[in-house]
């Protein structure tokens, strides 16, 4: 018997020749003929367009191609087309893109792209969402009525890009009780920048009226139907495939480089290559949004949170983007966690003259989890409960009411801090090391889910008895299309992983796919290959029952061989079904599909939102000791500890590179990764060198546990393991720096001198003053719902 | 005249001008395109390359620099099939995620590893300083690089390759 693949640590099968230097990434591939090419951006924040004249670019030497605005009619955008790929009349961010051109070499592209002549008229503008809310703000889509709505139901408002509420249970009179301790908490976190070392890059041809574009993305579906709209064509008449991509994060959710290929190659006639710089994906990358956040809840002296009401400003930049959608997190990130006997929260994607705001591993959750948990513990101060207890009293459970009204099922959340617990009692507490620092010790909870949809897949079965699965999955480092779909499928067939050979996505090749991202890819894609397996197995058993002359109810699919049940000595290979089906019923494939169930709010709670109840909830606790050094503002990690609800292990060497990577992306957020913008409206950090990741000197081993069994839809009972790691990271680095400090963290990242501030000029916590306090005044009007 | 430049054991001619970043010569002239340009400003590390057995940031070495010097990427560490020590160990702790970084620190460790053989932990870690990976975490590379300290394997791999 070959030994079980599900649970088993296989290696990556792309290891090696990435280890060799032989992977070849997007940014690694071109060839003869190729043009380059270079995007014009803008160079302040807000303006009007008086002229752009690509004439003097055009008789540089070595153009071939140059569009602009004009070869580019559509728009794009989840819930309200918003986004024109060029700037159409006005400028609304620093590096907006206003024309790009196609030359023999880069340098070449790169003269002519600045020798475009771009003259604009400065508008005002609003740089930050106080500035954006402020009742005399600038609108910074002054057609915002006329978009066209992708998606009903949200609120807008000028600035305001979309609004989704939460209301369930009557928190006006929770507030109002006499018997409740109220506790209120203003918070605020920074942008993140992905920075995958791959930055974002394809190289685009057209061909017999067709785009084809190879790309660095994680959303194949998304590129080939965004490019179509923004350049008028049939979204059939795109084929897009992806080599390997290195790193994405969240960065590579959306269209990036694409569509500006696509025109310059359709418009010259040749392959053409776009990648951006690292300056332009500093200035570009769709961060991680900074938010500001105002949460207040009624709690019990005994620790019931009767009533919890928040709300939520994310800064979506320019455009849209992702944020409208991500409104909805909030409901289940900042309204999760615990039972709440009432609650009503507010959620805003807001508009400002930045560079758009994006996807990022666990989008909208990191900084929800940081103020939700903080909040927690200044509840726990207020009514003198342990944090721990408070947790362990209040954390959802087996038929707890989520905040849109969902019922969540099993005990999750109270084992896995029960196991914490055990971990963290059965080690010493590192408070020796912090030797004449401040110490400090937190352990948070966080609830995530498992972003499931639509998912397509094929099996085939090959004449010398291996299969391949054709989809539109991405390998973006995860390890989901190199070592558990192997696994998945290998285990529903009865082959070894090695029998198992993965197509690269194509989407000519595959089913549609919503990409890979959201903790999705094993969960989706594994449903999915499972459901083709099925269709396979029993064709195989069909052929095979023929050869053993027996009926398939009796036949066993294990070890590469079809055998009758109990008697294995009679028994067929694989291949040798194979080649029978050749001659008899022709070659064997199946098809498998999968989508979202769908499980549906209480009727009347959520109002704009694109999902109204997590199909597949996840959680996790972490902890963390820190020491703080009060001379320098420096907060070193002492230890972290993570327990995490995988469902099931499928590779479980694999989650735990994830969980340790997360983390350590978790660590970068919490502490050091500062994107700032200046009042013009310009990223601060160009590079690496202000722009500070973790680097190997920084950073711990992270101790982990897999938390097995919780209720899953997945494949096997498994859950996504890769996007849930960064969660609870800001949440629990802010309490164990509170803890040591004894002062209120309202803000992240923890860079040393913000902590040196805390320690010496601390002036009590912030003021969110673009946030009424009044919970209703913050809601726009009924009729600002939106329509299709 | 043209430039010449021993990589990877095989003297080389270069076309370009000697300004040119010796990163942009390996990847675009010889099609050595397992050196990875990520930052273009020596910050990164994943353009590392062992210039006369020492690391050095490719993408800021002007190629005329290299006149005459040997220049070995990370297409010389495997010897026909057998990985070296350390791109072996890499696998035996499944270290690679998305690998773009791993040419830059399988240069780092080996030139570092050829001098320090018995390196400790802490070392591993302040070599490693100007590597950055956005996706490991990096344990699984120190783990990696703490399996095969002081076995001389990093240093043999090093000598096989030259
Ligand atoms: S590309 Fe050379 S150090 Fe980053
Ligand atoms: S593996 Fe992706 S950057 Fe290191």
């Amino acid at each position: 018997m070959n030994k079980p693949v599900i649970g088993s640590d296989l290696p990556r099968r792309d290891a090696r020749d990435k280890l060799r230097g032989r992977t070849r990434y997007t940014i690694d591939r071109g060839g003869l003929g190729m043009l380059h090419a270079a995007v014009r951006r803008s160079d302040v924040a807000s303006a009007r367009i008086v002229r752009v004249d690509v004439e003097p670019a055009r008789r540089m030497p070595g153009v071939r191609a140059i569009v602009t605005a004009d070869d580019a009619p559509g728009r794009y955008g989840l819930t309200v087309a918003d986004h024109p790929l060029f700037a159409v009349d006005r400028i609304r961010f620093h590096g907006e893109p206003i024309a790009a051109v196609a030359a023999e070499t880069l340098a070449q592209a790169r003269a002519a792209a600045d020798a475009i002549v771009v003259e604009l008229e400065t508008l005002p503008a609003a740089i930050t969402m106080e500035q954006a809310l402020a009742p005399d703000a600038p609108e910074i889509h002054p057609d915002w009525r006329d978009y066209e709505v992708l998606f009903p139901g949200g609120r807008r408002s000028g600035n305001v890009a979309w609004e989704a509420t939460v209301e369930r249970g009557d928190t006006d009179a929770a507030f109002a009780r006499g018997d409740v301790t109220i506790v209120e908490s203003c918070f605020r976190s920074g942008r993140q920048n992905q920075t995958p070392l791959e930055p974002r890059a394809c190289v685009a041809s057209y061909e017999d009226g067709r785009f084809f574009i190879e790309t660095s993305t994680q959303v194949p579906w998304a590129v080939r139907d965004t490019t179509a709209r923004l350049l008028g064509v049939r979204p059939s008449d795109v084929r897009v495939t992806v080599p390997a991509v290195g790193g994405g994060f969240g960065l590579k959710f959306e269209f990036a480089v694409e569509p500006f290929a696509a025109l310059l190659a359709r418009a010259s006639g040749r392959p053409v290559r776009l990648a951006n710089t690292r300056r332009e994906e500093m200035q570009t990358a769709l961060c991680r949004e900074n938010a500001d956040i105002r949460i207040r809840s009624a709690v019990t002296r005994d620790g019931e949170i009767v009533g919890r009401e928040a709300v939520v400003l994310m800064d979506c930049g320019a455009y849209g983007g992702e944020q409208p959608f991500l409104t909805t997190m909030t409901a289940h990130t900042l309204g999760g966690n615990y039972r709440l006997g009432s609650v009503r929260l507010l959620s805003r994607a807001v508009y400002t003259n930045t560079a758009p705001t994006g996807a990022f591993r666990a989008c909208n959750g990191t900084y929800n989890t940081f103020a939700l948990e903080r909040h927690t513990d200044e509840i726990c101060a207020a009514i003198g409960m342990d944090p721990i207890a408070f947790r362990r009293r209040n954390v959802i459970g087996d038929k707890a009411l989520g905040s849109t009204g969902q019922v969540f099922e099993g005990d999750v959340l109270g084992p896995m801090l029960d196991r914490m617990e055990e971990m963290t009692a059965s080690r010493p507490s590192q408070q020796a090391r912090a030797d004449g620092r401040l110490y400090g010790r937190a352990t948070v909870v966080g609830t995530w889910f498992i972003f499931v949809g639509p998912s397509a897949a094929t099996v085939n079965l090959n004449p010398d008895g291996g299969v391949t699965l054709v989809t539109s999955g991405v390998e973006i480092g995860s390890g989901s299309m190199m070592q558990s779909l192997p696994q998945i499928v290998a285990d529903s067939l009865g082959l070894t992983p090695q029998d198992v050979t993965i197509r690269a996505a194509d989407t000519d090749a595959a089913g549609y796919d919503v990409g890979v991202g959201g903790g999705r890819q094993t969960v989706s894609l594994g449903v999915a290959s499972t459901n083709a397996c099925i269709e396979v197995k029993k064709k195989i058993l069909r052929v095979a029952s023929e050869m053993l002359e027996a009926d398939p109810a009796d036949l066993v699919l294990e070890d590469g061989h079809v055998s009758i049940v109990g008697v294995p000595e009679q028994r067929v290979s694989v291949p040798a079904v194979a080649a029978r089906a050749q001659v008899t019923t022709g070659p064997i494939s199946g098809s498998g599909a999968f989508t979202a169930p769908g499980t549906a709010a209480m009727p009347g709670c959520a109002a704009g939102h694109m999902l109204e109840a997590l199909d597949l909830p996840v959680f996790a606790v972490h902890d963390c000791e820190v020491a703080v050094d009060p001379a320098t503002g420096h907060v070193e990690v002492l230890s972290y500890t993570v327990v995490q609800d995988v469902g099931r292990a499928i590779n479980p060497r694999a989650i735990r590179g994830q969980i340790q990577g997360g983390v350590v992306q978790g660590l970068g957020y919490a502490l050091h990764e500062d994107v700032s913008i200046d009042a013009e409206g310009r990223i601060r950090q160009e590079g690496f060198e202000t722009y500070r990741v973790p680097l190997a000197q920084d950073v711990l081993a992270i101790d982990c546990h897999l938390h097995e069994g919780a209720p899953s839809i997945g494949p096997l009972g498994a859950k996504g393991a890769g996007e849930v790691p960064i969660l609870n990271v800001a949440a629990a680095v802010a309490c164990a720096v509170s803890n040591a400090t004894g002062k209120s963290v309202d803000t992240i990242p923890l860079t040393p001198p913000r902590v040196l501030d805390l320690l010496t000029g601390y002036d009590g916590p912030q003021e969110h003053h673009h946030i009424a306090k009044q919970w209703t005044d913050n809601c726009l009007p009924d009729d600002a719902v939106c329509v299709a | 005249m043209s430039l010449r430049v021993v990589v990877n054991h095989e003297e080389r001619t270069v076309a370009s001008a000697p300004l040119t970043p010796l990163s942009t010569v390996l990847r675009e002239e010889f099609a050595l395109t397992g050196t990875k340009e990520v930052c273009g400003e020596g910050f990164c590390g994943a353009c590392t390359v062992l210039v006369d057995g020492a690391p050095a940031v490719s993408c800021l070495v002007p190629v005329g620099l290299v006149e005459g010097r040997r220049v070995e990427t990370v297409e010389s560490l495997a010897v026909g099939e057998d990985l070296s020590a350390l791109q072996a160990a890499m696998i035996e702790t499944d270290a690679v995620q998305c690998g773009m970084c791993f040419p830059g620190i399988l240069m780092t460790l080996t030139g570092f590893f050829s001098e320090r053989p018995d390196a400790d932990e802490e070392e591993i870690r302040s070599a490693l300083a100007g590597n950055i990976c956005r996706c490991t975490g990096y344990e699984a590379i120190v783990e990696a690089a703490l399996s095969i300290r002081g076995a001389g394997a990093a240093a043999s791999a090093v000598e096989a390759a030259s």
